[in-house]
């Protein structure tokens, strides 16, 4: 009975890359009479229709007989089975077993059966046909489409998160969500457009209070220290104010202020003003130290670099007795030792006239309307003349490619209607003003920004009742719409745009060459930034606090290099198409110094992130060895067998294991505070029964991962108990710590990379990855195999896949009864 | 578009313009939409003229519908604060600017928060609002508990545009540890929408703004843009119905739930429309910075909460005027050292004064705000009379840190009854909550325990004598 649950717990899975044939019908035969044979000699025992062990019912279910694959529940049963065998973990190891040859023959038949199966019961999972964009697509896609960054979590919230990413459930649109949308397109037209307005910006950038500001942060000039850079597109040309406020303890002093500081502000790295501050004559009444550090400053509408950093001092740690802590932000525990940017306010523009301030109105003002990256892109053409007739027609010309653009799609005149008829209220009449045409274009584009067919991705349904088994290709704008949101989160170019209209992208080689282009374009850093980051949790690292009385050196630059050097690892692989394999086991990894510092890595100054070859012994690679998910794996106060074992099964083997039930309290804290080891303690899942089914399978594995604490760092001991990393693997494999742990994921590559591949595939298409795709998550991996798993053969195998580029008819989905759909 | 501005000095407004500016002679739309400010004149002096005539069209009767908290950090000095009689008549020295607006007020001695011990600043803070125990712990398992000012966002924070409004003074999100091993949050934040949820709050009078009214401008400027809002949401509907025939049955029903989300949003904007409508508020003029001087900026964010309540944004505001443990000082009193050291008097008579000048100080940027509320019509009263503001301090003496015999006034309520110009005094402790739960009943709460309260304050409300 354990056992059995204990499979079902964990499936670690096995793929054996057999030679691919097509299937044919005495193939199949022999292939049927080959998993009999096996099911009859080592699986009855428990799962017969009389017993069904865990539900498992194998001999009911004939696989030479009927319809079976037409029924969900068998298929999804034998796929599990499948994964059972194939992982080696049934029939269980304290069991009567197959040898390997007998394995490996079932195995390899099992696998001819269904994918047989598979290939005459076409039937894909439904992707839905009206889809939300994310957030992080919304930014991406303003980006393309107008030639404007913004920060979309200014005004949008975050997507709620399901199956491990953000783009599963996008379905709705709350009234909240609405009505966000409303501000940002308006706040968005307007940046974009440039134009002049009586409306002033304000902008507030307050830092991370756990961040530690005594050394040169990433992003800044050398030579300073702590502060921040903000990227900010300006609307408009004219007069900023930017105020300055320093980090006040809890008593209103400020932190670390016990000399003269020099603050410098730069805009695009050129310094514009040096502000020198002192401790008050007193030495007590901070009061007014920073109330005056304000600054006017002129600046031209687009993009800009507006630091604010501290000029560094040399070396400025006092003499303490103690080792000083990498973490330095409060001052009972870790003080800062030089003052700290709190916040950084930017105001304006401000007119000529209120600017009044000498330093501004020695400058001339910028000419207008001013040249932006967003206005280059935006207005193509000038309306020839002030005549209403040029103006439309001009507008006309700006709009219709971006309606395309943002559309993913060709476009109609209908389509266009709105964004003119936004464009011709703000004609006041002839002649037409250069500000009349620009406020018009502004007030279209906000109106193609709240555009439901901007806002969602929509596909048209497969209305086909009666054809079961029946598939088809989706429309060369869909795939097209597929692959931008897959490797760039946004909207198709006007390249791959144009290759759709043209019915191009059914061509498999144009498809390869396009995902080509887009992989080794910088917008497929979304795959770093947006699929890696949800696929290893990296997102959690921001609500990460580990407790501060036992890792008092954690801050926030800790947390930005976890995040730092996990990003650069698989920036790498996309960037130097490796083998996805690089993932799990490296000898060098990216380190700066800070991080550097935490992991004992000697030789690494300065605060950018570099490639770091290791010693053997370095104990630091691959990704597990990665603090980023060491920690977010963790709890507060220690590490957390299971919950690292969890991630391990769910992320890189693919064998999650059920939820725990309802009511199980967890263990009381105090690991090494008692007699008995936490592993001693952690031993008490298995005494139970109950527990035990699954909890033999998953802590083994977190536990080859306890040589590293809660916030990645390696150790030998915890408290005074040793460390004790060796357990037995789920198939078996006795293992004494990482090194080992690490050897056998990678000396069953299918295992990793077919997670991969299920992980990418979830994403790519924004839906669940199930038994209907077992087939072809397969064959991409087996594919792969043939170039050691090059992560773009990955990618070319899913965009080529059936479940990428086909849908099957859905039910519940009848043709519209509608026809004059325009 | 433009506004002009005779002079800006902005080294030093404070200096250039007094907080009790001639109004006349003040140019209105000194801080429109960031032109050219770089000082933040508190919004009302400056919009007297119209707010009180042009634009004193008084709304519908209102109920006692508002509740507000004011915090300050530290205690007080008994002897220059509790009235010896029943009566206000003789204010002490601290209490002592109330006198114009005493008969709106109510100060209650005696109050006790047993909860707050063992004594500590980051309890008096956390306690205040919530009379709850906070887990000692300087991590991130910190417990405190829903603190009154959520409790009534709970009840009616729903029918207003903002649930709740959080302020305060400092411009602080210290982590970690604070206070004898209390995590920092139990002495930043005054109100908890949970026991694990602390509120922050927002010490920069533009983000406040914008919070409240977007980006501001003059009445007819904000229709437009409410207009402009609601054209946008339009062609939203025209264009998801056009899509709706190309969509399959599934997706249609998903198109009708998205109409229904624009029409819910369009009645949120008409709402707004017709707020506006009832409850006119002056030029909105964004402030652009934090004023140099403390006095400046209280008033300022006092009037940003008059201006939240007369254009009904929000009905629940809480506003801490300091934090616990501050070292703020005080010159322009005559209080130039820090404010925390002074508190731990030792009964040193020339402390003992200080503190005593500080809570006079406090207060009296209090009473300014009382009275404006006082002198703006609503209904068939006053502003004030349709709110309640409780004012005061978790610490009681603070050289000892206790938590007995706490600094409390009320304020306004008359609509609810409430009769100021009196002394409620406690002889034996009697618990906070008890006030806090007269007060939620008070504003439509209705709760019957709250805490460790073990009855109401009816007094409070009770005509004397009758």
């Amino acid at each position: 009975m354990m056992q059995s649950v204990a499979t079902r717990c964990v499936l670690a899975g096995l793929f054996l890359a057999i030679a691919r044939s097509p299937a044919t019908a005495v193939d199949a035969s022999a292939a049927i009479e080959t998993v009999e044979t096996f099911v009859s000699d080592y699986c009855l025992d428990c799962h017969n229709a009389g017993e069904a062990i865990q539900d498992v019912d194998l001999e009911s279910v004939l696989l030479r007989e009927g319809d079976w694959a037409r029924d969900e529940d068998a298929r999804r049963s034998w796929e599990l089975t499948w994964k059972r065998i194939a992982s080696r973990q049934m029939p269980p190891a304290d069991a009567y077993r197959p040898d390997e040859q007998e394995y490996r023959a079932a195995v390899a038949a099992l696998e001819t059966v269904l994918d047989d199966v598979a290939d005459k019961h076409k039937d894909i999972p439904a992707v839905d046909t009206l889809r939300r964009l994310t957030r992080t697509e919304y930014q991406n896609s303003i980006r393309d489409l107008l030639g404007v960054q913004v920060d979309a979590s200014e005004w949008i919230p975050r997507d709620e998160s399901s199956d491990g990413f953000d783009n599963i459930t996008v379905g709705e649109l709350s009234p909240a969500l609405l009505s966000r949308y409303l501000t940002a397109a308006e706040k968005i037209s307007r940046i974009a457009v440039g134009r002049k307005t009586d409306t002033a910006m304000g902008l507030n950038v307050r830092l991370p209070a756990d961040l530690t500001q005594e050394n040169h942060l990433p992003g800044l000039p050398l030579g300073t220290r702590g502060g921040t850079n903000i990227r900010h597109t300006f609307a408009q040309s004219g007069v900023y104010e930017l105020a300055v406020r320093l980090t006040r303890y809890r008593d209103e002093m400020v932190e670390g202020l016990y000399r003269p500081h020099d603050l410098d502000v730069l805009v695009d790295l050129e310094r514009r003003h040096r502000f020198h501050i002192e401790p008050p004559e007193n030495g007590k009444d901070f009061t007014h130290v920073d109330t005056n550090l304000k600054i006017r400053l002129p600046i031209e509408a687009g993009p800009h670099d507006i630091a604010v950093t501290f000029v560094d001092q040399g070396e400025s740690l006092m003499e303490i007795k103690r080792q000083p802590f990498d973490a330095a932000y409060n001052r009972h525990r870790h003080p800062r030792q030089q003052p700290a940017l709190f916040e950084v306010s930017i105001v304006g523009p401000l007119s000529a006239e209120d600017s009044g301030d000498a330093r501004a109105s020695d400058r001339p003002a910028a000419p207008l309307p001013t040249d932006t990256p967003s206005r280059r892109h935006i207005f193509t053409v000038w309306p020839d003349d002030d005549s209403i007739a040029a103006q439309l027609v001009a507008a006309e010309t700006i709009l219709r490619p971006i309606v395309r653009h943002a559309f993913r799609r060709e476009v109609t005149d209908a389509d266009l209607e709105t964004p003119l008829s936004f464009f011709r209220e703000s004609l006041v009449g002839e002649p037409a003003s250069r500000e009349q045409f620009e406020a018009g274009i502004e007030r279209a584009i906000a109106s193609i920004l709240v555009n439901p067919n901007f806002l969602f991705r929509i596909e048209t349904p497969f209305a086909g009742v009666d054809t079961p088994g029946q598939r088809r290709a989706i429309s060369d704008s869909e795939l097209a719409g597929r692959m931008a949101a897959f490797l760039w989160s946004s909207c198709p170019d006007t390249e791959l745009l144009d290759l759709a209209v043209r019915d191009r992208l059914n061509d498999p080689t144009v498809v390869r060459e396009q995902v080509a282009r887009m992989l080794a374009d910088p917008r497929s850093e979304s795959l770093v930034t947006n699929f890696a980051a949800q696929w290893l949790y990296l997102r959690n690292l921001d609500s990460v606090t580990p407790d501060l009385r036992r890792f008092p050196d954690f801050d926030e630059n800790l947390r930005r290099a976890f995040r730092g050097e996990t990003e650069a690892l698989f920036r790498h692989v996309l960037r130097t198409d490796a083998s996805v394999l690089g993932l799990l086991r490296s000898d060098f990894t990216y380190l700066n110094e800070r991080l550097a510092k935490h992991y004992g890595v000697p030789g690494v100054v300065g605060s950018h992130f570099r490639r770091v070859d290791l010693a053997a012994d370095a104990r630091r690679g691959g990704l597990l060895r990665h603090g980023s998910i060491l920690t977010v794996t963790s709890y507060a106060t220690r590490t957390s067998p299971t919950i690292r074992g969890n991630w391990v099964l769910e992320n890189i083997v693919g064998t999650p294991p059920p939820p725990p039930p309802p009511d199980v309290p967890t263990l009381t804290e105090k690991s090494a505070a008692v007699a008995t080891t936490f592993k001693e303690r952690l031993a008490q899942h298995r005494d139970n029964a109950a527990c035990a089914s699954c909890h033999a399978l998953i802590d083994p594995v977190g536990f080859a991962l306890d040589n590293f604490d809660a916030v990645g760092r390696w150790r030998a001991y915890d408290g005074e108990v040793p460390i004790d990393a060796s357990g037995t693997l789920p198939d078996g494999t006795e293992v004494a710590g990482i090194d080992d742990l690490e050897s056998s994921l990678v000396a069953r590559p299918e295992m990793f990379v077919g997670r991969l591949v299920e992980k990418l595939m979830t994403f790519g298409l924004g839906r669940t990855v199930d038994h209907r795709d077992a087939a072809a998550v397969r064959k991409i991996v087996a594919d792969a195999a043939k170039t050691d798993y090059r992560f773009s053969q990955l990618i070319q195998g899913i965009v080529a896949s059936e479940p990428f580029r086909y849908r099957t008819p859905s039910p519940s989905q009848p043709p519209s009864p509608s026809t004059d759909s325009q | 578009m433009m506004n002009k501005k005779p002079h800006s000095s902005d080294s030093c407004p404070s200096n250039s313009f007094g907080r009790f500016v001639a109004k006349s002679s003040l140019p209105r739309r000194t801080m429109l939409q960031g032109m050219g400010a770089a000082i933040a004149l508190p919004l009302l002096d400056a919009m007297v003229p119209s707010l009180t005539a042009a634009e004193a069209t008084p709304a519908a009767a209102a109920n006692l519908r508002r509740i507000g908290y004011v915090y300050i950090p530290m205690g007080f000095n008994p002897a220059e604060w509790t009235p010896k009689s029943e009566t206000l008549d003789d204010l002490p020295s601290s209490l002592a600017p109330l006198g114009a607006v005493k008969d709106k007020v109510t100060v209650v001695s005696g109050m006790d928060l047993q909860n707050a011990y063992p004594g500590s600043h980051a309890t008096s803070n956390s306690a205040f609002l919530s009379a709850a125990k906070a887990k000692l712990t300087e991590s991130s398992d910190y417990y405190s508990g829903t603190t009154v000012d959520q409790i009534a966002a709970k009840q009616f924070g729903h029918q207003t545009q903002l649930p709740s409004l959080e302020l305060s003074m400092d411009l602080l999100s210290t982590v970690g540890q604070c206070d004898n091993g209390y995590a920092c949050v139990y002495q930043n934040n005054l109100s908890w929408s949970s026991p694990t949820t602390p509120l922050p709050a927002e010490a920069h009078p533009r983000l406040i703004f914008e919070q409240l009214f977007g980006e501001g401008g003059t009445p007819s400027q904000r229709e437009a843009a409410l207009r402009r809002r609601a054209s946008l949401l339009d062609s939203v509907t025209q264009e998801i119905k056009r899509l709706k025939n190309r969509l399959g049955a599934d997706d249609r029903n998903k198109i009708d739930d998205y109409i229904e989300s624009i029409r819910e949003v369009e009645r949120r904007i008409d709402h707004a429309e017709s707020t506006a409508k009832d409850n006119p508020l002056p030029d909105l003029d964004r402030p652009v910075g934090v004023p140099v001087a403390y006095s400046d900026h209280v008033e300022l964010m006092f009037d940003l909460q008059l201006l939240a309540f007369r254009g009904d944004i929000t009905r629940i505001v809480t506003f801490q005027l300091a934090r616990e443990s501050s070292t703020r000082t005080y010159p322009e009193i005559g209080v130039p050292e820090p404010h925390h050291p002074v508190t731990h008097h030792g009964n040193n008579p020339e402390k003992l004064a200080k503190v005593a000048k500080i809570n006079q100080y406090h207060v009296s940027l209090f009473a300014d705000f009382l009275r404006k509320m006082q002198d703006t019509p609503e209904g068939d009263g006053t502003l004030l009379d349709h709110s309640l503001y409780m004012y005061g301090s978790g610490m009681g003496n603070p050289d000892t840190h206790d938590h007995a015999n706490l600094p409390i006034v009320v304020a306004g309520g008359a609509a609810g009854n409430m009769r100021g110009g009196r002394h409620i005094r406690y002889d034996k402790p009697e618990p906070l909550a008890n006030l806090h739960l007269t007060l939620l009943n008070k504003v439509g709460v209705p709760l019957e325990t709250f805490s460790d309260s073990t009855g109401t304050v009816d007094e409070l409300f009770d005509p004397v004598g009758v």
